[in-house]
Order: C-alpha cells, then structure tokens, then sequence
C-alpha cells in the first residue's frame, strides 16, 4: 500500500504543518478564552511575521534574524491594533468583534499588497542539512519547527500556571468580573495576551516562509484550517488547540499521500464529524451561551 | 384598498428611485447593484433576523452560479432553466447542511460557513478541475439562447428581469418581517429559551431562515452566472468573503432596504476608488473598521429614523419601542 519512508516523510511533514497550525491557533483560542473575541487579524500577524522575517533576510543575509524580527515586528502590530481598535470594542457583541477584526485583516493585506507587491517571493531555508531517521531523510529544519512548538506549549503552560500573571489569566478566563473585583486591571491582561497571541503569530509566520512562498494572500490561505483546527480543539482551550493542530497536520499530510485533493477536504470532514458528535469540538467551553 | 398601498408604497417608492438610477447610471453598474444587493439580502436576513453571522456566503453564491453555468455549458441553452436550477441547487445545498450548522452557537456558525466556502473554493479550483475548468471558469456567453418576452441575453432586457426578481424577494422579506414567522426569528436572535417555553421549535425556525437566505443567496449567483456568461472559482475566494458581510454592515445591519444602500455605496465606492488605487481592500478595510468604531448601525439605519420622524410624521411612542424594535 505505501512504503514506510514515504509514511514516516509523511507524518515528520504532518508534524510539522501541525506545529505551524498549532502557533497560529494558539492565539485565537487564547483571546476567545480570555476576552471573549475571534480575532481573525491573527492571520494578518502571521503574514507580517512572514514579510518582515523576509525582508530582514533579504537585508541582512540571516534567516534567524529575521525570524526574531518578524516576531517582534508581529508584536508590535498586534499592539498598535489592540490599543487603538480592540479596546474600544471589548465590550460589544462577540459577531460584532468578528467582524472588526475581519476588516482589519482585509486591510492589512490591503497594505502588505500596497508595501511589497503582488508576486510571490521564496523566502530561503535556513538549515538545509538532513538527517536519517529509519532510512528516511528528513529535513533537520522540520524538526526544529516541531521542537519550536512544543518549547511554546511547554512556555505557555509554564507561564499560565506557575506565574502570578498566568493565573490571573487563567482566572479571567473562568471569570473576568471576579479577577476585577480583586483590584487586578484586566486590560492589562488583555494586552498582555493579545500581544502574545500577536507575537506568537508572527513567530507562525517567520517559521513557515522558508516551507512556502510568502506572498500576500498566505494569510487568507491558511485561514481554512486555522479555524478547522480551533473549531476541532474547541474555542479557548490550549490542550485541545495542540491535540486538534496535530490532528489536522497528520490528517492532511497523510491524506494528500492517499489521494492528493483529500489533502483540503479531508479535515473538513473530521470536523464536521466532531461537532456532530460534540457541537463545542473536543475541548471547548460550554461558558457562552449563542 | 388602503391598507394594501401602505404595505406596498414603500417597497414601491424604493424600487422606483431604484429604476430611476438606471436612466443616470450606466447599464452594467446598475445591473451589478440589483444584483449584489440579492446577494447581500440573504445575509442581512441571517445577521439581522436571526442573528448568524456567516462569512460563507460565497459558497452559496457559488452553488448557484455553477449549477447555472453547468446546465448552459454542457446541457442546455435556455438561461431561464439555468437560473431556476441554480436556485433548485441552492435550496438542496443548504437544506442538506442546515441542520449541521444550525445547531452550532453563532461564533462556531461563522467559523464553520467561512470552511465550507474554502471548501468549495478548493473544490471548484482543482478536484473538479476537469468539470469546472479551473481558474480558466466557464464561458457559456454565445451558448445562450435568446427567449422570447425577456431576452436575457440583452443587457437591457436582463436590467428589466432582475428588477422584477429583486422586487418580488423585497416583498417576500417585507412579508416574512409582518408575519408571525418573521417575529419568531427574532425571538430567536433575542430570548430563544422564552421562544422555546411559548412552544415554538427554535431549531426548525433557524433551519427554514437559513435555506431561506441561502436560496436567496444562490439566485444571487445564478443571476451573476446568466449575467456574465461566465463563472470562475474566483467569486467564492476567501478574500471575498467579507463582501457581503461588510455591504451588510455599511446599508445597517437587519433594515429591509439596507442592502440596496448599502450596495449601491459599496459598488460606487469600489468602481471610484479602484480608478485611483490599484488596492481597495486597504480601504474597504479600514471603512468597516470605522464603521465598527463609529456604531453600527450603518447607511440605512441611521437615515431611516430620521426619515421617519422629519419626513413620513411618523412617530413611535417612546414607551412601544422594545427591544425587538432597537434588535431590527
């Protein structure tokens, strides 16, 4: 049926496109846990990531630089939005922030078009060396994104439960009003958190140029299973995001070996499947109602 | 008599400003409008009366448009067939997933339409490239027939066709808002455990909304499939998702004549600035951003009172105005 080096090139390519999904739902799940919003301008984090750590490249020569640059440019972003768009619309209807951050994520794709253009750009891998596992060559930058990510998990579970801030996340998370009463300033939270998610987006980003090309529409092009991956995981849980991240990686990785267009619908079907059986995905909060 | 002009005088009033633009504007612009604001009513019925928000309009558009392109490009010729097939599919499509989307809270509802309409996208782009051409699309323009009466084929004649169609579906929604099934709707988007103690179903209310604006969504497309004589995966990319959703927003979200507003705005805005900038996302990005910033309520819904109030005399007592009169 399929040999094993073409199995295990699969599951190593699955892997790593999870830990790519993982990054970038991360932030989505944790801003829907905390502030109650879904911010799709994650996707646009993600591709500024991408576009800096190109241009840093392109500038400097060093692909590692620009991926820290591309980080913080990521960063930094996301803060200017938060300050001057998210704050004022905190309070409203969660289909009301959807779309706001919808609009924003149009038009900072406006501007990434307008700043670099339309044509695709390859953006350079920055280990080429391979190693052999089982027989199979595999490319040791794959490996390093997947490490990178569970370094994030294990970073974020550290940070949300053996630090004071962390906590009080997490406690916002069950209940905001309650963290206020405490005299703790939740907008502080909140940017605190939209920063992260921003950042950790941007990280997202920089990591997967060197897999594909970076071009304008790469935002909107994942977007489909970035929300496969938080509506399988469940809105607002990070266990979840990383088991359903995974899961899709595999299943599109392992699928398109199969027969190449499953590779898009494939997931699409799993979750259809899961929120039949479960209509919060598998780890997601009963918290809100409609 | 009288009862009847005044449920009828307002449609009636807007549609005639509306056939008046045609002797200003130019055919293909007013052609687009009547038929993007079709497009955007299905939407505006979901965010407005029922309270789904869906960025995957265009995979409704796109069921439409192909079921209309397939029977003109390998079956028939008669685009009167093609248009009623269109809105066949478009019933049968959304009958078959309503009550998989219908049951999910409205944030999971958006999230999961946005994935069917990537979906259709990829499956209209490249699994069924080899019926559906790819990016090339279809080109079934000489294929039409001419028909007698209306000749779809003439700009001018389909101008007269969609303005009846858009005319019938104002009357339709105007009659869904008056009756009881409209009021359960919105009893849906505001107290759906209340609607359930009254013994309504809420999942059958929702279900018969959602194949309701989706039909209405899949003419959309099989009028733009008839109107162009060509369909490309193009029109159900993600990048236009938002289209309806924002032309929603900018007429005023849930007010019967906000979608003509609002597309008339939109198209007119799009055609004026893309003369200037080759990029108008950046700016149709940031016009919805204001807009969120600046209240919600858009175009329409902010004239609207007025217009009562100074123009009509017609005054709501402060005490009748409920929640479901703010919710609309």
């Amino acid at each position: 049926m399929m040999d094993a080096q073409l199995l295990i090139s699969g599951v190593i390519f699955g892997l790593s496109i999870g830990s790519i999904f993982f990054l970038m739902a991360i932030g989505l799940s944790l801003c829907f846990g905390l502030m109650r919003i879904i911010s799709l301008d994650q996707l646009l984090y993600y591709s500024v990531g991408a576009f800096i750590s190109y241009s840093i490249f392109v500038a400097t020569g060093n692909t590692w630089i620009g991926m820290f640059g591309g980080m913080a440019a990521a960063g930094l972003v996301s803060f200017g939005v938060e300050r001057f768009v998210y704050l004022r619309i905190y309070e409203r209807d969660i289909t009301f922030t959807m779309i706001a951050s919808f609009a924003i994520l149009i038009a900072g794709v406006g501007a990434i078009k307008y700043i670099w253009g339309l044509v695709p750009r390859p953006a350079p891998i920055p280990i080429e060396t391979q190693v052999s596992i089982l027989g199979t060559a595999i490319p040791v930058y794959r490996l390093i994104v997947i490490g990178i990510s569970f370094l994030v998990y294990g970073g974020i579970w550290l940070f949300l439960n053996r630090t004071i801030i962390g906590k009080a996340i997490r406690a916002g998370i069950e209940d905001v009003e309650h963290v206020e009463g405490l005299g703790i300033n939740v907008y502080k939270l909140f940017t605190m958190t939209f920063v992260i998610a921003g950042t950790l987006s941007g990280l997202a980003g920089g990591l997967h140029a060197p897999l594909i090309m970076v071009d304008p529409q790469m935002g909107l092009n994942v977007l489909a299973f970035v929300f496969m991956v938080v509506i399988i995981g469940g809105l607002g849980s990070i266990k979840g995001t990383l088991v359903s991240a995974f899961l899709v990686g595999q299943v599109t990785s392992l699928g398109s070996l199969i027969y190449a267009p499953l590779a898009q619908m494939a997931p699409f079907a799993i979750m259809l499947l899961i929120l039949l059986i479960n209509l919060t995905g598998l780890y997601g909060s009963k918290l809100l109602k409609r | 008599m009288r009862n009847v002009f005044r449920w009828w005088w307002g449609i009636l009033l807007a549609f005639l400003l509306l056939a008046g633009l045609r002797v200003f504007l130019p055919l293909p612009f007013a052609n687009e409008i009547i038929i993007f604001s079709i497009y955007t009513m299905g939407c505006n019925f979901l965010l407005g009366r029922v309270g789904f928000i869906s960025f995957g309009q265009p995979a409704y558009l796109a069921v439409g448009a192909y079921a209309t392109a397939f029977y003109l490009y390998y079956f028939g010729t008669n685009p009167y067939i093609g248009i009623l097939l269109g809105l066949l599919s478009g019933v049968m499509v959304s009958v078959i997933v309503g009550p998989f989307f219908v049951r999910l809270r409205s944030d999971y509802f958006a999230l999961v339409n946005l994935a069917l309409a990537v979906i259709v996208f990829y499956l209209m782009e490249k699994i069924l490239a080899g019926i559906t051409h790819g990016d090339n699309g279809l080109w079934f323009l000489t294929q039409m027939s001419s028909t007698p009466v209306l000749d779809l084929t003439k700009p001018s004649h389909f101008f007269i066709f969609a303005f009846l169609v858009a005319l019938a579906l104002w009357a339709f929604y105007k009659y869904l808002d008056d009756s009881i099934y409209g009021a359960c709707c919105l009893a849906t988007k505001i107290n759906e455990d209340k609607l359930k103690f009254l013994g309504y179903n809420n999942f059958n209310i929702r279900w018969l909304a959602f194949v309701i604006a989706n039909t209405t969504t899949a003419l959309a497309g099989a009028l733009y499939a008839v109107y162009f004589g060509f369909v490309s995966p193009e029109i159900t990319s993600p990048a236009r998702a938002a289209d309806p959703v924002v032309v929603t927003i900018l007429g005023g979200v849930g007010t019967l004549y906000g979608p003509i507003v609002g597309a008339i705005a939109y198209t007119g805005m799009k055609d004026l600035i893309s003369g200037y900038i080759a990029n108008w996302e950046l700016f149709i990005g940031l016009l919805l951003v204001f807009i969120m910033l600046a209240g919600e309520k858009g175009i329409w819904g902010t004239l609207e009172p007025i217009l009562k109030k100074d123009l009509f005399r017609k005054r709501i007592l402060p005490g009748l105005r409920g929640k479901g009169d703010e919710s609309r």
